[in-house]
């Protein structure tokens, strides 16, 4: 609407006597929501009754104003930060990236082990996995369980603030070690990806102390005691490890229902 | 807006001075009790001194009088639920004449003739509903709260209104 | 600003309950809590009433959708709320305060109701707005910025509250809102819950007799998992006599009803 509505017209809006079709005012309304000079002229037809009301209504705003506390600084990103920094994950994550320093250094020393990195590198997102998706962990568990971003969206997020440190503390202590890049990053995703699956099941927590359990026993024990790097940690095996991902990643979408109350088989 | 954030006070008395008129134009044909006005209008501009930090942030859209029609149309809702109980609920009737006489001039790009059309074949009570619905945003249930009227009453006349919508434009 | 009204809006409502419950069984742990409870609320403020034990919370929690029944049907909204439903719907129309809220200490109260009203997807222009609404409804206005992790009791049960309103919801859950707050606060709250009774469906879970006799337009009473007693605070007042224990007509009713149901469930 371009055009705009006479000063009589709106006169006779603004004042509530005044006799004023419906179909006029309807327009009237919607032209002023947009019309900042229309809205002045609606100042200047005010009554001096209407003066008197605003002019009280200014007053007790003013009086309740000093009244209270200034209105707080905002900064533009806190809202985002609430959404995805996870705060009771930081000791977890921690101490992961502690263990991690202690494997490059230890590998620095015993240059004859099989790269440590790489063979702790599956099992390192585990803790803080479990502990994301743990409740007894999240004070305000309950609270969020009920509402409707409640669900595999919101546990992927979380998972995915602790892969933002893993990951790349990974990286960095991978390419301190010399071991391969594709072979400690591509294994820590599919056991990601495993666990959520797997917990889609028996809930993520028993799945990822499973799967670590497991792996340490399997793999990484032996590969210490025989200093030998094992098969499924040889270079050709990073195309499987990739498809594994891919396969986990997709079966654990398809399991989304059974997150919808922030836990597995509740 | 922005400004109102930084605890600017001459910039809300601003806001205070060029909106204020318009706001209670509005608001005093939807309600016929000047005290609620008045309440609803003060609630409205504290609202806004104290959350003008989040209102200026990224969120959000619109100009600062759709967003100050926002927050009164709430405060109106809450101030007629708590005389909802007390079954004073002060309703304004809407317009006696629907259609603009003759001989008024003719307001050049007004609401289509559609939308014209479809005002006059309702009833009164479905011309509540729709100006309460689309005009002025409320939902289903703060349309039966202000109108005074059944939720169910509210959605049959939607509908009604939607029909006689549709029948205009084709 | 004309909005467009979706037709999924006026399509009539066919569930005449907002909170329909057949034959409803929910495991606590490895404890049957509630064992065949039958309801059915509309709109008003109801209270729900029963000894420690009587399954209360855990009925709150599954009302919530944060529990799964094990047996029986729940029907929120008209929405069925079983294993295989799809909860996000009924969900942004939930308002939920359980019994001990856990909250992140860090958050500024405005955060924190901000927070949860993004969870409960509503629309992001709308947040700020409805924030600072529920903010002033329950009274915190002065409190706003302060973490909450420097609230005291009553405040922080306040904020709690005002998380569960912010969206609006339908179907408003109460579990022991007036833990902690003073006589004047218990009043002002008693006025904000008559006033959501307008429009919505409140179920206040509470001890306190009293609370119940002023705010609330019924009464629920449990026991041990099923429905003792449904009906309003006159026909609980007329339920009881000289004989029972109890400071108030309404807590007299209220032994006499628990006594009664015991005996029954004795033989």
């Amino acid at each position: 609407m371009t055009t705009h509505p006479s000063p009589a017209m709106i006169a006779r809006y603004a004042d509530r006597e005044a006799d004023l079709d419906e179909v006029t005012a309807w327009s009237v309304e919607v032209h002023l929501e947009d019309c900042a000079d229309c809205r002045a002229l609606v100042a200047d037809s005010t009554t001096d009754d209407t003066r008197t009301l605003l002019a009280r209504i200014a007053a007790s705003v003013d009086h309740d104003i000093a009244a209270g506390p200034a209105p707080e600084r905002r900064r533009r990103w806190s809202a985002a930060r609430n959404r995805w920094l996870v705060w009771q994950l930081v000791p977890w994550l921690t101490m992961t990236v502690a263990v991690l320093g202690c494997a490059v250094l230890l590998q620095a020393l015993r240059p004859d082990l099989p790269s440590l990195v790489s063979l702790l590198a599956p099992v390192a997102p585990l803790p803080g996995v479990a502990i994301a998706w743990s409740r007894r962990h999240d004070p305000a568990w309950e609270l969020i369980a009920g509402t409707p971003a409640a669900g595999l969206a919101m546990l992927l997020r979380r998972t995915a603030a602790v892969l933002v440190v893993v990951v790349p503390a990974l990286a960095l202590a991978g390419t301190r070690t010399g071991a391969s890049l594709a072979l400690t990053l591509l294994p820590c995703l599919t056991f990601t990806a495993a666990t959520i699956a797997l917990g889609a099941f028996v809930g993520v927590r028993f799945a990822a102390l499973g799967l670590g359990v497991a792996w340490t026993l399997a793999v990484v024990v032996p590969a210490v005691v025989t200093t030998h790097l094992p098969a499924v940690m040889q270079p050709g095996s990073s195309p499987v490890w990739a498809l594994l991902t891919l396969a986990l990643a997709g079966f654990a979408a398809t399991q989304a229902n059974n997150f919808r109350r922030l836990s597995s088989h509740n | 807006m922005r400004r109102t954030a930084a605890g600017d006070r001459r910039a809300f008395d601003e806001l205070y001075r060029r909106t204020s008129p318009w706001l209670l134009a509005r608001l005093r044909r939807r309600c016929a009790d000047d005290d609620v006005v008045a309440d609803v209008m003060q609630e409205t501009y504290l609202a806004v001194w104290r959350a003008a930090g989040s209102f200026a942030g990224p969120a959000t859209s619109g100009s600062a009088a759709g967003w100050l029609w926002t927050i009164a149309a709430h405060r109106l809702v809450d101030a007629f639920r708590r005389r909802a109980r007390q079954n004073q609920v002060p309703a304004v009737p809407l317009a006696e004449t629907v259609a603009p006489a003759a001989e008024d001039e003719v307001m050049a790009g007004r609401v289509g003739q559609e939308l014209e059309q479809a005002l006059l074949v309702l009833p009164a009570g479905a011309r509540q509903v729709l100006r309460a619905m689309v005009l002025d945003g409320f939902s289903v249930r703060e349309t039966s709260v202000l109108l005074g009227v059944p939720e169910n009453t509210v959605k049959s006349q939607a509908r009604r209104a939607r029909i006689a919508l549709r029948e205009a434009l084709s | 600003m004309m909005r467009t009204v979706s037709a999924a809006e006026t399509a009539p409502t066919i569930h005449p309950w907002a909170v329909h419950a057949e034959g409803l069984r929910v495991r606590a742990g490895r404890h049957l809590a509630v064992d065949g409870l039958d309801l059915a609320l509309g709109t008003g403020v109801h209270g729900l009433l029963g000894p420690n034990g009587a399954g209360k919370t855990t009925l709150m929690r599954a009302l919530a959708t944060v529990l799964k029944p094990a047996g029986g049907r729940l029907t929120l909204l008209g929405e069925p709320v079983d294993a295989r439903a799809n909860l996000r719907p009924v969900r942004r129309a939930l308002g939920y305060l359980p019994q001990q809220f856990g909250f992140y200490p860090r958050f500024t109260v405005r955060e924190f109701v901000e927070y949860m009203a993004w969870l409960k997807e509503m629309p992001k222009t709308a947040i700020p707005g409805a924030v600072q609404r529920a903010i002033d409804r329950v009274g915190l206005q002065a409190k706003a910025g302060a973490r909450m992790k420097t609230l005291s009791g009553g405040m922080l049960r306040r904020a709690g509250i005002a998380q569960a309103i912010v969206n609006d919801p339908a179907v408003l859950l109460l579990d022991e809102p007036t833990v902690g707050l003073d006589p004047e606060q218990r009043l002002e709250f008693r006025e904000l819950l008559r006033d959501l009774g307008v429009d919505s469906c409140v179920v206040v879970s509470t001890h306190l007799v009293e609370d119940v006799a002023t705010a609330c337009t019924d009464v629920v009473m449990i026991n041990e998992g099923r429905l003792v007693y449904q009906g309003t605070t006159d026909d609980l007042v007329t339920q009881g006599g000289e004989g029972d224990a109890g400071d108030s007509p309404a807590e007299r009713g209220y032994s006499a009803l628990l006594r009664r149901h015991r005996a029954a469930a004795g033989r």
